[in-house]
């Protein structure tokens, strides 16, 4: 079988657009480039304008994350204005990210990678059947009734911050709802059904069970629930040794509460290491922008409108001390000390990824509950934050799929500089001057193509596996 | 095999029962604000009629319009949406990928040439003939073209395909335009909002499926019976605006109270949508029940309005009374109506004149 090139694109069910050019020989993928081909300008749009208007304009990036962007924009504007949230509003802003967070999770899992499963192509394997019933795009019975888990879990988010997407609630000097004890008691309902539905139709068992498996072999003996159903396809086809990652984990800390964060950051390579964001650099060389490489804090966004041949995609290439990392739930659960997210560091395939997502689902149902249980309706959810003329904020936090950056200067009471670092710029950045390529190009390597295949399983599986955000990358 | 199935065949199909179906009309005619002797018209419609197509494009955007639809009130009454519109094509949850998803859209062009509605979520970016937003190799604006050639209708879904939203903030770094500005042919339905309420999206498309017309638009080619009134005229904060008690800062003891928020920027004043009666999230709340004020979201041009916390300032121009119609109408004839007129008409031609040129180029 001779070398061949083939596009596949425009990639559905994930964020945003996406295409992927790959180079196949002998029925293997030998290269992969990733192009974001949406691009908008965000970073621009910023420029001149007023600080406070980046939690009403960055959010905006992202239908679906936007809490996560909102979260990040708090806190660089915090960080610019030396504030601190207090106790209970921190509590209310790690309800309303942590829901949406969830939400993600189950979208992912339920609309965008599960459906691959039960396509035509994998009729006569034993799970195929099931596979078709659950989870056939648009029709299949989980999505029906994930979708309206979904839309129940929503409600907190409503309650407290007024509607999604674009919630406009928090603000760097807390939260602008109090909640009642009302609300709380109607919040715990909704948390309710929510765990109802993961242990009847995710885990099909008490989630703590699964949150409390601890080796990679356990996970695999799972067998209930539409994790079990993933679990024995994913053995069947092998997913664990597919899409290798490059085993560098990045988090920058979930959910900052009173005693410190839900989860804390780091970096995890087999050993933890803190995370330093004076580490992070943004590569230009084989993106469509002007300009060196530089920290975001010192970046600039300046589109090459000339689109120049070297390059092949809007993203930039962020590394973390000249090093591709990967980014995501398996990372923060990694980082965080998961004894089974650890192992599955190791593997670091489809199996690991899509695992360690269905681990932080269990667990962050549970740090929801305990965070909601902790809530003290009455007290403070609000103090004052005055924003500087001149200076610098840093805003750092973890959506669903991963490391999620901000970095404000600001000179005069507008803003001068405004960069974005979203978890899929770090995971599907395009190569950097040294020629590594970005996570999921590496991934991809080595994924097996059929004969004749246009849009190969497997690559569908090892995109997927990254929950790309695409909207969020370049922005 | 040609002829298209009707309405009742589709949600006989997914397994919808007949009582649900007549509960299904029930609730139709009440969201759209129709008497009960309605209700069988509604369902007379939908066992006679073959079902409308509906093909949902992407361009700029970030996919917050699909997010909230898929989350519309009566779990019925999305199930039935969407299986109704069956979202003949739409690449955020459709099964296909890639050149399959390419060869559907052309084949449900094919189909239902000149029936099909076309739903389009963003909008297309002009600057750099269109380079900055790129579906299946080619700029979007292309796509949008053609499918819009053979289109019965037209909806733009929210802020972004109806007037821009903040991607075209200044300095509008991809020349990012709203739908109209580019489909000059076609009647066009905005639906705006970023992004709209899940059952406004849901109370327009059945509307268009069930009686076969677009509903009743304002000047700015809203539906009127959801952008008829402003926030303001229906918000529950409004006695405090009356005995003038407003919140003054975040923290501040009138915040706690739920006082007004005008003085932090709200724009509830000056913007039409159904926030304040229909409500967010399966009528839980709106924006300004959790404390923060209305960014004015379904109005042109709400992101380059100074910092959304500046005050709105033209608040005494028009009364409870008024709607968009009649401010629209007044803004006009301070203008004064023919040149306003004439400048839309040359505009229209020029637009035209562009995307000849443009077509005549490629």
């Amino acid at each position: 079988m001779n070398g061949k090139s083939l596009l596949v694109g425009p990639f559905n069910r994930v964020e945003g657009d996406l295409e992927i050019r790959l180079d196949i020989a002998g029925g293997r993928v030998t290269r992969a480039e990733a192009n974001s081909p949406l691009f908008r300008g965000f970073e621009r749009i910023m420029l001149g304008k007023r600080p406070e208007d980046a939690l009403t304009i960055t959010p905006r990036i992202c239908g679906i994350c936007s809490i996560s962007q909102s979260m990040a924009a708090v806190l660089a504007l915090a960080d610019l204005a030396g504030a601190e949230m207090p106790p209970e509003a921190m509590r209310a802003a790690a309800i309303l990210h942590g829901v949406e967070n969830l939400c993600d999770h189950l979208t992912h899992f339920y609309l965008f990678f599960m459906p691959d499963f039960a396509r035509p192509a994998y009729a006569g394997r034993g799970w195929h059947g099931q596979m078709a019933e659950r989870f056939t795009a648009a029709e299949g019975s989980g999505l029906r009734a994930a979708l309206e888990a979904r839309a129940r879990l929503f409600h907190i988010v409503g309650l407290l911050g007024g509607k999604w997407p674009h919630t406009l609630a928090i603000q760097p000097g807390g939260v602008t709802r109090a909640p009642s004890a009302r609300d709380r008691i109607r919040m715990q309902a909704d948390l309710r059904q929510s765990r109802a539905f993961l242990e009847r139709q995710l885990f099909g068992a008490p989630l703590e069970s699964f949150a409390a498996l601890e080796t990679a072999e356990a996970m695999a003996a799972w067998e209930t629930g539409d994790a079990g159903l993933f679990l024995r396809a994913a053995d069947d086809l092998g997913l664990a040794a597919m899409g290798r990652g490059p085993g560098r984990f990045l988090s920058w800390g979930a959910y900052p509460l009173p005693g410190g964060p839900g989860w804390s950051g780091g970096l995890w390579d087999g050993a933890l290491h803190p995370a330093d964001p004076a580490m992070v650099a943004e590569d230009l060389s084989h993106s469509w922008m002007l300009g060196g490489a530089a920290h975001p804090m010192q970046g600039e966004t300046l589109p090459d409108e000339d689109m120049r041949e070297t390059a092949y995609s809007w993203c930039k290439a962020p590394r973390y001390g000249g090093l591709a990392i990967e980014t995501g739930a398996l990372a923060r659960q990694a980082v965080a000390g998961h004894p089974l997210a650890r192992e599955l560091a190791e593997q670091a395939g489809v199996t690991a990824r899509v695992g360690g997502r269905l681990l932080e689902i269990a667990r962050l149902q549970l740090l929801l509950e305990d965070t909601l249980a902790a809530l003290r309706p009455e007290s403070r959810f609000m103090e004052r934050a005055e924003l500087p003329r001149e200076g610098e904020g840093v805003g750092l936090s973890e959506a669903a799929r991963g490391s999620l950056g901000h970095w404000i200067r600001v000179e005069g009471g507008r803003i001068a500089g405004y960069q974005i670092i979203a978890p899929t710029t770090w995971n599907f950045s395009p190569r950097d001057a040294s020629g590594t390529p970005g996570p999921v190009e590496a991934a991809l390597v080595g994924a097996p193509v059929a004969e004749g295949e246009e849009t190969p399983l497997s690559v569908q599986h090892i995109v997927r596996s990254f929950d790309p955000c695409m909207n969020c990358t370049v922005h | 095999m040609s002829q298209i199935e009707t309405f009742y065949d589709v949600m006989r199909r997914q397994g919808i029962t007949r009582r649900s179906f007549m509960k299904y009309c029930s609730l139709t005619a009440a969201a759209l604000g129709l008497a009960p002797s309605f209700v069988p018209k509604i369902a007379h419609a939908m066992e006679t009629k073959p079902r409308t197509p509906v093909i949902w494009v992407h361009g700029l955007e970030c996919t917050c319009c699909s997010e909230s639809f898929i989350r519309s009130a009566h779990p019925l009454a999305k199930d039935v949406v969407l299986s109704m519109i069956s979202l003949d094509y739409d690449d955020t949850l459709m099964a296909a990928a890639g050149h399959q998803a390419e060869a559907a859209l052309q084949e449900t062009i094919e189909k239902y040439k000149g029936n099909y509605i076309l739903a389009v979520e963003g909008n297309p970016p002009l600057n750099e003939d269109g380079m900055f937003c790129i579906v299946g190799g080619k700029p979007f604006v292309e796509q949008l073209r053609h499918a819009a050639k053979d289109a019965k209708a037209i909806i733009s879904w929210g802020a972004c395909a109806s007037y821009g939203c903040v991607q075209a903030a200044k300095p509008n770094p991809t020349r990012a335009t709203p739908v109209h500005k580019v489909i000059t042919d076609k009647p066009i339905i905005k639906v705006p909002g970023c992004p709209p309420i899940a059952e406004v999206m849901t109370g327009v498309i059945t509307y268009m499926l069930t009686f076969d017309r677009l509903p009743e638009l304002d000047r700015q080619g809203r539906p009127a019976m959801f952008y008829g009134q402003r926030i303001h005229d229906k918000c529950y904060r409004r006695p405090h605006f009356d005995a003038g008690q407003f919140v003054e800062q975040w923290d501040d003891e009138n915040a706690r109270k739920g006082y007004c928020l005008y003085k932090m920027g709200c724009k509830g004043p000056t913007t039409y949508n159904a926030c304040s009666t229909v409500r967010w999230n399966e009528g839980v709340s709106f924006p300004i029940q959790s404390g923060h004020g209305c960014i004015g979201c379904s109005e042109d041009g709400f992101w380059d309005q100074g910092t959304f916390y500046d005050r709105v300032t033209d608040l005494t121009q028009f009364g409870v009374e008024s709607n968009a119609d009649r401010i629209g109408a007044t803004a006009a004839g301070v203008v004064g109506a023919g040149v306003a007129a004439h400048a839309a008409i040359s505009a229209l031609k020029s637009a035209q004149r562009k995307s000849q040129t443009k077509n005549e180029d490629a």
